[in-house]
This record gives C-alpha cells, structure tokens and sequence, in this order.
C-alpha cells in the first residue's frame, strides 16, 4: 500500500524518475544489479527483510544509494540499518516533501539513474 | 559433766525450738531456736501454757490439750501447721512432742521440738502450683495434641487438643498403641515403631504426612516426637505433639493455585499485548501512513479552495500515527525486547515526564539483567506507579530507582506529591490498580508494597527474585 503511494509521490516530481518497483528483497537486489538506480527506497519491513536488501545492494552496487523507510525510530534500529550500509534514514510518517527531497539530495550525489 | 554438755549444746541450736513442757503443759525449759523462732525470752515465757503458740481457731477447737493426749497414749506426736510468734505473726511449724515417763511410768512432761518450715513449705507450694498449671497448660491448649506415649508407644496422656483433633476422648485412647493414627499403608510399612527408635537414635523426630481421626477421616498432620530419658539414661516414654496442617496446607495449595492462574493471566495478557501491537504496528499504522501520503498527493491536486481542508485532514491522520505508535509503546515497549529493562524504563519515562510535566530521574544500579518476564513485570508495575502518580498524586518530581537487592531486583518509585490512603492498609479494596501491581509482584514470586505519608508523597517498592522459586 505504500509502495503504491511512494511510486506516486515520486513519479510526481518532474526531475525524478521511478524505474522499477519491487515487491520483495529477492525482486529488489535482483533489479537493482538491472537497472542500477541513483537511489533505492526500502521499506525495512518489506517481506524477505529491508535490511538484508540494503545490505547486499551496498555490497554489490556501491553506485546506488540507500534511503531506509521505517517505522521504528528507536537508536538500536538505526544502528542496525547504518551498519546495513544505508545512507539515510526516514521514519514512515514524515511529510512526502521531506521524502521527495531526501530522494533528491542521494540522487544528486550518486552517479546512478535516480530511481526507487 | 556429760549432761552440762549436753544441756550447752540443746540451749545453742538455733534452727530447732528445743523445749520442756510439764505433765498440764507449762513451759519449763526454753532454748535459742525457741526464742529465734517464737520470738519469747526464756523470762516472757517460761512457766505459760504452750497453747500460746497456737492460732485461736485451734485453741477452740481443743488442739492443744488434744495433741498432749496424743503424745501421752502413742509416745510421740508429730504436726504440721500454723503457729503463732510473739508480735502475733503466724508461720508454718513441724513440731515433734514427746512424752517423757520415768523408770516408775510416771509422765514427767514433755519434749516439744519446733522448725520454722514455712520456707519450705512456700517453695513446695510454688513447686505444686506451677506443677498445676503446666498440667493444665498442656491440658487445655487445643491448637496442639501434645499427649505421652509410653516406651512401647503406648499412650499414657491426653490433652484438649488431641480430643480435638483426632477425636478420642482420653477414656478412648489411653492404653492404646498409637500406631492407631497412622494409615494402614504406614503401618504395614512399619513406621510407627520406625519413628520411635529414629527419635531414640536421633533425639528427636518430626514428620509430616497423612494421620486418621477417630471417625476414619484423614488430616495432614505435622508430628514431633521426642524421648523422654530419666537421669539414669533410662528411656522412660515418648512426648507427642501434633499439629493439623490440613488446613494451612490447603490454604498453601490455594494461594499457590491463585499465583499460578495469576502468572497465566499475566503471561496470556502479555503475548495478547503483544500480538496487538504487532496488529496495529504492521497493519493499521502503515496504512494511516499510506492514507496520509496520499492525501498530501491530493492537496497538491485539488483546486485551491478545498486545500485547507485536505491538509487538515492529512494533519488528522498524523495524529492519529502518533497515537497508534504511543498505543503501540505502551503494550509492548519495543526497548524491552531488544535493549532491556533499563532503556524501556528510561523510554518511557523520558515520554511521560514530557507528556505529563513530570521531573522524572532514573537511577539504576542493577548488575544482573532480568530475565523477560521479570523485566516485563517491573516495566508494568513502574508503568502503573507512573500513571497513579500522574492521575492522583499532583507530583512534581518522580524518582525511579532499580537496584539488585538479596538476589533479585528493587523497583522504587517515590513521588513528591500528595500521597495516598488508597491500598496502604487494605490492598484489596478498591483500587484495582494497587491489586493488579501486587498481584503481578507476587505472581513472579516477589512483593510489592506501597508507604505513605499524607502531603508527603508516596512510595512503591516491588522485589522480584532473581531466580524464581517455582516450588515456593
């Protein structure tokens, strides 16, 4: 349900482009190896584990960067998701500006097609 | 010469009245016991009738003239009973008289011997009352059968108490083997006789098991038994106390029953806790997260007029999350699973003292972790001392400190504010609150309390063992 509004939200903004959408960690890292996004967007939650998709994209593309969505906003789990190699952090809840921005800002700094 | 001695020594023995009365009674001779004890000088005395040392009650009633006679037919009479001193005071005399008759049988007079036992005769009285009442002592406690058994086992005493709880009356039991109280199964087994020579061996015995009443019915009974050896090392019986335990073991049996319901209901309402937050965390926050993203969308879409009003409702929805996440905290702390009791507490402290205006502080000198479930129980019971505190107390200050105390875990919580009456002496009025926290306490094997003092605040402790006892 929220990756449906995400991809939205995203595809509203002229100067960014959603190239693939994922329904599971396996789907994730697979077409991030494909498509090799600027930015890739995870829920923490998603089935198969955000963190471990974080963790293998970090490893394996090291162009993408990692923008972390997640509910929980305790210390241990953003320790958890920085070791993970996740370059930013939203908690679920924040404004779609904020989202869109964070987007922008990793997609700037990367050499990789921004995408999510 | 041999009869001056002897005179000598008859006039200086102090502890005897020696004296010579005549054949009508007259004193005639009169020594330093005398005067000791009757308090006369030989002048005052001598020549006086001897019924002078005699209380008047006996005077009526002929005593003295009687005793003579009696000495005269027999050769000698000996009496005990009260006499009277010179300054009229009374003690208890053993007195010896005897006739004294010549070669010719003439009656001459008589020796009259006197001792002051009134001493004695005090000490012996002290000995037979306080023999007397602890005969009735254990005669008339009721809680306790305390009864002798003689070296065979059989029983030679009975109190109130044994009547009452095994049902004989003394009639009915003594003489009998007291093998009688114990199943068959027990005596089969030969344990009568076992505990007896185990309490000959060992000094002692004590039991605890099933015993028969009189009319066939079973009590749990806690026995001692203990050898009873004359001061030639001679075994002379058995004492036997038996108390019925019947029904403070089915009062242990209860409350253990009720503690362990209790720690399912605990357990079952945690996991129940649990799998709501789950609920509400994975399903209806993510999608109050969606709806709100979504309606930001729509703001941006709508004509401009009708903006203001999405953008409220989106501020609505947010809302919402916020307080389906504090929902969320609140039944299951997520700290408490990944960081500890420590960091729960301090989370939540840190969000009430905010939410509430409270100046709340945590020490913690805990140096064992606590295992789940006595961290979840003290993460409740400092949860509702916080909200009591927050709903009744108008405090400004909360102090919450946890230490490891006597091989488990303190949790003090003391407020500044205006104290309470509620649950200090009857926890098990009204306050469901104060009940739960107790109950969860002594659920987990430990126990809780609450001091107070009117305008002084108040303060609530609850230990929890470390290691809990599940037999306890």
């Amino acid at each position: 349900m929220i990756r449906d509004v995400l991809k939205e939200v995203l595809e509203t903004e002229p100067d960014i482009e959603v190239v693939a959408v994922a329904a599971d960690a396996e789907e994730a890292i697979r077409l991030a190896g494909q498509v090799r996004p600027a930015v890739a967007v995870l829920d923490i939650r998603m089935p198969g584990g955000g963190a471990r998709a974080a963790r293998e994209i970090a490893v394996r593309f090291p162009g993408t960067a990692i923008l972390a969505f997640s509910a929980y906003t305790d210390r241990l789990a953003m320790a958890e998701l920085r070791t993970a190699g996740v370059s930013e952090y939203l908690a679920k809840g924040v404004p779609n500006t904020q989202i869109v921005d964070t987007v922008r800002r990793l997609g700037r700094l990367s050499p990789g097609e921004p995408a999510c | 010469m041999d009869e001056d001695r002897f005179r000598l020594l008859v006039q200086g023995v102090l502890d005897y009245g020696i004296f010579m009365l005549d054949p009508s009674g007259h004193i005639a001779s009169w020594n330093a016991g005398a005067e000791r004890i009757k308090g006369y000088t030989p002048g005052e005395i001598i020549g006086r009738h001897f019924s002078v040392f005699y209380p008047p009650e006996d005077i009526a009633a002929g005593k003295p003239g009687r005793e003579l006679e009696i000495a005269v037919a027999e050769g000698r009479l000996e009496d005990e009973g009260w006499r009277i001193r010179k300054d009229g005071s009374r003690f208890w005399a053993n007195v010896v008289i005897t006739a004294l008759v010549d070669e010719q049988g003439v009656l001459q007079g008589f020796g009259k011997v006197t001792r002051d036992v009134t001493e004695r005769r005090a000490a012996q009285e002290e000995l037979r009352r306080s023999e007397e009442h602890f005969r009735l002592l254990v005669h008339g406690v009721l809680d306790y059968g305390i009864f002798m058994l003689d070296p065979a086992g059989h029983i030679s005493s009975w109190n109130a108490g044994a009547e009452r709880i095994k049902g004989y009356s003394a009639d009915e039991i003594i003489g009998q083997h007291f093998s009688v109280f114990y199943p068959p199964d027990d005596v089969t087994a030969g344990k009568p006789a076992w505990e007896l020579e185990t309490a000959v061996a060992a000094g002692r015995l004590e039991d605890e098991g099933w015993r028969i009443r009189k009319d066939g019915t079973r009590f749990w009974a806690n026995v001692v038994i203990t050898p009873l050896f004359d001061e030639h090392g001679k075994l002379r019986g058995f004492g036997k106390v038996t108390r019925d335990m019947t029904e403070r073991r089915g009062a242990e049996r209860a409350l253990r029953e009720r503690r362990r319901l209790v720690g399912h209901l605990v357990d079952a309402q945690e996991v129940e806790r649990r799998r709501i937050a789950w609920d509400v965390h994975d399903e209806s926050i993510q999608s109050m997260v969606a709806v709100g993203m979504r309606l930001q969308l729509l703001a941006g879409r709508v004509p401009e007029e009708h903006h203001d009003a999405v953008t409220a409702l989106d501020d609505a929805v947010g809302t919402a999350v916020a307080r389906l996440r504090s929902l969320v905290s609140r039944l299951r702390p997520p700290e408490l699973d990944q960081q500890g009791l420590v960091e729960a507490v301090a989370g939540y402290l840190e969000e009430v003292s905010a939410q509430w205006g409270l100046t709340a502080q945590l020490h913690h000198e805990l140096t064992v972790e606590p295992s789940p479930e006595a961290a979840i129980t003290l993460y409740r019971i400092c949860q509702e001392a916080l909200s009591n505190i927050h709903k009744h107390a108008r405090a400004t200050r909360v102090d919450v400190r946890l230490s490891t105390v006597d091989k488990g875990m303190l949790l003090r919580v003391t407020d500044d504010g205006v104290g309470t009456t509620a649950g200090a002496t009857d926890p098990g009025h009204g306050h469901f609150g104060l009940i739960e926290m107790r109950e969860r306490a002594e659920a987990a094997h430990g126990w809780w309390s609450l001091s107070s003092t009117a305008g002084a605040g108040t303060t609530i402790e609850c230990w929890l063992p470390t290691l809990p006892d599940e037999d306890r």
